[in-house]
């Protein structure tokens, strides 16, 4: 291939995002893209200038089975033959980094807390038995509480309690599928220039003892979450499979 | 609630803090996606999916097209959702990339001979322009554009059309719409930085 000029290089961007192309100058293109930095970055900035296009663009109502038919297509199950190597590492860690991610989880982590105490304080009053199973928890209650939320389906799926005496404990609150090879891992973020640490391993969902032996004092806003990774646990120590049930630590009032 | 609608203003900041926050959405969803996690898919479907549909009917005019067009950059988004890098550019941008990818080449290869004659009237670059955000950049730096030079970006964007089809409809040599894109282009660079 002969080197292009910025100027050309900047022109191919443009006639590549605006569709342009011949077809096979276009399949060059596409190849180009996977490997080209500069090309790349050129096309990022083309189709950035255009994007508002798109965002006005008027929005029409598809038929209800377009979902069905894209639930069809991709219906492969990605997620157990995906190998769990060094990609999948640097894409936790991505998503670890993320600070907007992590701001808003923690919000959602704070309200679930919430409206965990508020049940929790309603259920007092409406059932005597719960009641004594209360007073029976609240005689060994937890410093902190993380209350684990689908992200997806904002379904609450476990709760992390972090005692004083440092034990830290995981109750499934919802049967969670594990597929053939597979097991639940659990992590936490302490630190995230640090980023998260493996602190239990499970085959199925069930009440589980955290280890953080090695870790500081468990502290208010600390995430929790559960991933599914392959039988042993993940094999970077960082997590690479899907995110099932996330949320932040909030202190006991 | 009571909502002044005639502030304008206010208006088009939502719609801008709107942007940043799907933006963030779309793009913690094509991270998970790439971990296969099929509920991001749809998170980006419910989202994405009735404007999705409207860029593709631009190129395609046919809903029935449209829809197959967004079907197949559903394909690709979860096929390809690992080859999204989140520090390379914006999620919205690369969703949006797949599906006028897909329904270009619907728009060349099966669609080519009737499209172009089909419904020129539904075709006015003046409008397309008009529903751009006032406070937008590119409609900014379009309208510095004069035209007919400046409805060729319109025209090949958000219709689709080729240097062919463009000569076609503005009836000038090919060799002149080429060189009306290219000077459109570089404006609208220098105009957007």
């Amino acid at each position: 291939m002969t080197e292009l000029s910025d100027r050309e290089t900047d022109a191919l961007a443009a006639d590549y995002v605006m569709g342009l192309l011949e077809p096979a100058d276009d399949a060059a293109a596409e190849q180009r893209l996977l490997s080209d930095d500069v090309f790349q970055r050129a096309v990022n900035g083309w189709r950035k200038r255009l994007a508002d296009f798109d965002i006005s663009a008027p929005p029409t109502t598809p038929t209800a089975q377009l979902w069905q038919r894209i639930a069809q297509s991709t219906k492969t199950d990605r997620a157990a033959v995906v190998p769990a190597g060094m990609r999948g590492a640097t894409r936790g860690a991505t998503l670890w980094h993320n600070l907007r991610f992590w701001r808003v989880t923690g919000l959602i982590g704070t309200a679930a807390a919430l409206i965990f105490a508020f049940l929790a304080i309603g259920s007092i009053t409406t059932s005597k038995h719960l009641r004594r199973d209360l007073v029976a928890l609240a005689q060994r209650k937890p410093v902190y509480v993380a209350v684990l939320v689908s992200d997806a389906t904002r379904e609450v799926g476990a709760v992390v309690n972090a005692f004083a005496n440092g034990r830290v404990e995981l109750i499934p609150l919802k049967t969670i599928d594990v597929p053939q090879g597979r097991t639940l891992q659990v992590w936490t973020l302490w630190d995230r220039t640090v980023g998260p640490k493996p602190v239990g391993l499970t085959g199925q969902s069930r009440a589980i003892d955290l280890n953080l032996d090695e870790l500081p004092e468990t502290a208010a806003n600390q995430l929790f979450e559960i991933t599914l990774e392959p039988e042993g646990g993940s094999p970077t120590g960082r997590p690479t499979g899907p995110i099932l049930f996330k949320g932040n630590t909030a202190k006991v009032l | 609630m009571n909502m002044t609608r005639d502030n304008g203003l206010d208006d088009r900041t939502d719609v801008a803090l709107l942007t940043i926050e799907r933006e963030a959405q779309m793009s913690a969803a094509l991270v998970r996606c790439a971990a296969g996690d099929r509920r991001a898919l749809q998170m980006i479907y419910d989202s994405e999916a009735p404007r999705m549909i409207g860029v593709a009917r631009r190129i395609l005019f046919r809903q029935d097209l449209a829809e197959e067009a967004v079907h197949d950059a559903f394909v690709r988004i979860w096929n390809g959702a690992r080859s999204f890098d989140p520090a390379r550019g914006t999620a919205l941008g690369w969703l949006y990339a797949v599906v006028r990818n897909r329904a270009l080449s619907i728009h060349r290869n099966e669609h080519r001979y009737d499209s172009a004659d089909q419904h020129p009237e539904e075709i006015v670059p003046e409008d397309t322009m008009a529903r751009l955000p006032e406070t937008s950049a590119l409609r900014k730096c379009l309208e510095q554009i004069e035209r007919p030079r400046r409805d060729v970006v319109v025209l090949a964007y958000v219709y689709g059309m080729s240097h062919g089809e463009l000569a076609g409809r503005l009836k000038v040599p090919l060799g002149t719409v080429k060189s009306w894109a290219r000077r459109s282009l570089i404006s609208l660079q220098e105009c957007m930085g």
